[in-house]
């Protein structure tokens, strides 16, 4: 009795495997079937189907996009404090670099002015750098970094590739005083080249100098070019010294009052070159 | 040892005075420290001490600035007699209010020596600026009070160190004028 009782749900068993089995094979076979023998078009239910759970796929998709941007952007956070010190690092470098840069084109070109000078002239010369400056209010002077060992004497010329700066005022073995053209104590024997009147140069203590002697009768225009006259032998002659900027014809007196603007810059004056020549003053 | 130490900060005062704070030739607006650093000579040292700080801070100064040598130690001689003449009549410590007795002495001073200089030597000089001198004594004296202070802290420093002046000076018997000194 038990056998057959057993026999009979074996059957039945069986049969519900094949019934399983069928139910999932035969819908493959017939999506096989559909797809590789039918139109492979959406019918109406696909469509319904695709337009309905699109934009929910479309969301999903961007949600993760956007989940993964964020997740990227945040890790990055803690790199991006040590990119960004690089980077002010690396920016400062090339600022330092690009302000090198600037500084050496200032000085090629100063450099280079210097020693077009040079070699126009004859005379030996001494390359001198400008190491301080008079801090008074009464006087204008500089200190450069040249002296007795060098060949500097007192009352050399000193001049930049512009032109007359002044004359050496005082010498230590190692380093000398210059008094400038501007200086109110300075006095430079000068011509006026275009007529070749002669005059002298005197310092007014600002950035100008006045030019004195020269009588009313002669005719000096702005503009005309004021050069070394040579005479006492100080000076060579013919440097350039300035241009006149005013004249002013007064009622009274002899003289026409003169203003010249020297060619020298002596705002950005760095560098100069004194001429070694025998000068008056020099002890031997 | 302070006497020493002051001499280094005269003359290191007198170089950035005559390079950094002198960007051009004819730049106006550089402080003149070592008048500051006379004032505070005049109102806390001694006069030894003080003209032995002096003599080689004015040299320094002659040699980096104007054509006629000699000048600055004049100056400064001047400039710290008056001061010290102050210091005695108005017997004020605090730097507040001696500060600006130092910007009243030095336009003093300056307009003398200026005055006599211009007798003496009419075309050697500047002329004289109302208002580049009065932007001299407003920058000395807003640079005046830091200097003062390190200058008191470099003081208070040298009076500490071993080697200090006083510990080398001879002291009076007189016990109860010593503490008067002290005090």
């Amino acid at each position: 009795m038990r056998k057959k009782g057993n026999g009979k749900r074996n059957g039945s068993g069986r049969s519900l495997k094949i019934i399983l089995l069928s139910g999932i094979l035969l819908p493959l076979v017939l999506i096989f079937l559909v797809s590789t023998l039918g139109s492979q078009k959406f019918g109406t239910l696909h469509r319904l189907v695709a337009e309905v759970t699109g934009p929910v796929q479309l969301a999903v998709a961007r949600g993760i996009d956007s989940f993964n941007t964020f997740r990227k952007d945040y890790l990055q956070l803690f790199t991006i404090r040590d990119e960004n010190k690089r980077l002010w690092k690396e920016l400062q470098e090339c600022r330092d670099a690009a302000n090198r840069n600037r500084e050496a084109l200032a000085t090629n070109t100063r450099l280079r002015k210097l020693l077009q000078f040079k070699e126009s002239t004859d005379l030996p010369t001494v390359a001198a750098r400008i190491v301080g400056k008079d801090p008074s209010l009464w006087f204008r002077s500089v200190v450069i970094d040249r002296g007795e060992n060098d060949g500097v004497a007192k009352g050399m010329p000193v001049m930049s590739g512009d032109g007359v700066v002044g004359q050496v005022f005082a010498v230590s073995p190692n380093f000398a005083k210059v008094l400038l053209a501007i200086s109110p104590s300075s006095a430079i024997d000068v011509l006026l080249q275009k007529s070749r009147v002669r005059g002298i140069l005197k310092g007014a203590g600002s950035l100008t100098c006045k030019l004195d002697y020269v009588l009313k009768t002669v005719d000096v225009q702005e503009g005309d070019q004021v050069v070394t006259a040579g005479y006492g032998g100080l000076f060579p002659t013919g440097m350039p010294v300035g241009v006149v900027s005013r004249v002013v014809k007064q009622r009274r007196g002899m003289f026409l009052e003169i203003e010249v603007t020297p060619t020298v810059d002596f705002l950005t004056l760095e560098d100069v070159l004194v001429i070694q020549q025998e000068t008056p003053f020099a002890v031997h | 040892m302070s006497v020493f130490v002051f001499i280094l900060i005269g003359l290191l005062l007198v170089v950035l005075q005559t390079t950094v704070f002198m960007i051009n030739p004819v730049w106006p607006a550089a402080p003149d420290m070592f008048y500051i650093l006379v004032a505070f000579l005049a109102y806390r040292f001694d006069l030894i001490r003080s003209l032995l700080i002096i003599l080689p801070v004015s040299v320094a100064m002659d040699v980096f600035s104007g054509v006629i040598m000699g000048i600055y130690p004049a100056i400064c001689l001047v400039s710290f007699a008056l001061l010290k003449g102050m210091a005695i009549r108005i017997p004020v410590r605090e730097s507040i209010y001696q500060v600006p007795f130092v910007g009243v002495s030095y336009l003093l001073v300056n307009k003398g020596v200026y005055l006599i200089l211009s007798f003496l030597a009419p075309d050697v000089l500047v002329p004289w600026s109302w208002p580049l001198m009065l932007l001299r004594v407003i920058l000395l004296i807003l640079v005046a009070f830091p200097l003062f202070s390190l200058f008191e802290f470099f003081d208070s420093r040298m009076q500490r160190s071993p080697i200090s002046f006083k510990m080398l000076r001879v002291r009076s018997g007189n016990a109860f004028r010593r503490e008067e000194k002290e005090r």
